[in-house]
């Protein structure tokens, strides 16, 4: 498999504070790979760079050898909270918004997913439940069609049967060679579904590791694996 | 299904359609479904239903056919070498345990049998 991602030496501050100190991790194509840490510990700053959304960060970001932000933004889907859209508006009007703005944006492909996580796009983004706003946010994100895909906490305070759902359209529509980075900080969520785990701890990436090698290798569960990194730890600092 | 996130989900997907087999509910020569209907169903990514796939075709299990997907064996050598290698593994379980009880195989027998007459009898009522 080829890499989509590489980050090398990657350290952001903001207002002279240190978010992120060298992190180094990479992802391979065609994977899904899941990004935990604990809240606050940098994995919305690190999909903001990734995404191009942030800027200002030294060391190197580089998508399928692209390394300017510019050329980055073109080429993932990272998804947005919706918080600059006006909540009055229906979500069909929303995603003609999305589809003039981005031209990899696919209409079918978005009423498929629309379609398959049962949501009635005439409906007001102002009137949808938590876990029919976080489906809208997952079809525009995915009907996007790009080499990586990031989802930020797509299951953060969600009722169980849109969690279903939400995971089952991931399986379901991914294509074959794209990748998905998802963020968590319930591991349970997800952990049948990740190839690889990467864990943000104080900072700094402290595990890149596959999935399955962490239960043949360790004999442990991701989740357990992730509560022995953070409360254990290979590193004290 | 319900996995255990301590054993390798491939491993996990690799007994699950052995027990498909040996129950035929897949049958000889049956095409099993693609990748893809499997990911979803199975709720697992689709590298790692390939992962699986590709040991069992190795194994010899699963056949691929080109452009058609892949079929349980025909080959009946094969289909009982499958289960009764699963069986032991069952046994050689249920043996290494009372072993560290220490059991001998003798009163492993004799447990064995008692307790399947046991169940013959909560059959019969």
């Amino acid at each position: 498999m080829t890499e989509i991602l590489s980050i090398n030496n990657l350290s952001y501050k903001r207002n002279l504070t240190s978010i992120l100190k060298q992190v180094n991790c990479s992802a391979e194509s065609g994977s899904i790979i899941g990004l935990l840490g604990a809240n606050g510990a940098g994995k919305t700053t690190l999909m903001r760079l990734i995404s191009g959304a942030a800027k200002g960060f030294h060391g190197e970001i580089s998508i399928n050898g692209n390394t300017q932000d510019i050329e980055r933004k073109q080429l993932v889907s990272f998804s947005h909270q919706l918080d600059g859209v006006n909540s009055h508006d229906r979500m069909e009007k929303i995603a003609e918004f999305y589809q003039a703005v981005y031209p990899d944006f696919s209409e079918s492909a978005f009423k498929r997913l629309a379609e398959f996580l049962e949501l009635d796009l005439h409906q007001r983004l102002g009137n949808l439940s938590k876990g029919n706003r976080m489906k809208f946010i997952i079809a525009i994100t995915l009907s996007r069609q790009v080499q990586l895909y990031l989802l930020d906490e797509p299951f953060d305070g969600i009722d169980s049967m849109s969690r279903k759902k939400i995971i089952a359209s991931i399986l379901q529509w991914k294509p074959v060679d794209a990748t998905i980075l998802i963020s968590d900080h319930h591991v349970d969520d997800v952990a049948n579904i990740l190839d690889a785990v990467l864990i943000i701890k104080d900072k700094k990436m402290v595990v890149s590791e596959k999935a399955d090698k962490i239960r043949e290798e360790y004999g442990q569960s991701i989740e357990d694996y992730y509560e022995s990194i953070y409360t254990g730890g290979k590193e004290n600092d | 299904m319900k996995f255990d996130d301590k054993i390798p989900i491939y491993y996990q997907i690799k007994q699950y359609i052995y027990r498909e087999i040996i129950i035929e509910e897949l049958k000889p020569g049956q095409q099993i479904p693609a990748i893809r209907q499997l990911a979803v169903s199975l709720t697992v990514n689709v590298n790692t239903i390939q992962r699986a796939l590709s040991e069992l075709i190795d194994e010899g299990v699963l056949v691929t056919q080109r452009g058609k997907g892949n079929f349980v064996t025909t080959n009946t050598r094969t289909l009982v070498k499958l289960k009764n290698d699963v069986v032991e593994a069952q046994v050689r379980e249920l043996y290494d345990q009372l072993s560290a009880l220490n059991i001998s195989p003798d009163e492993m027998l004799l447990y064995l049998k008692t307790y399947i007459n046991s169940r013959k009898e909560v059959h019969h009522d």
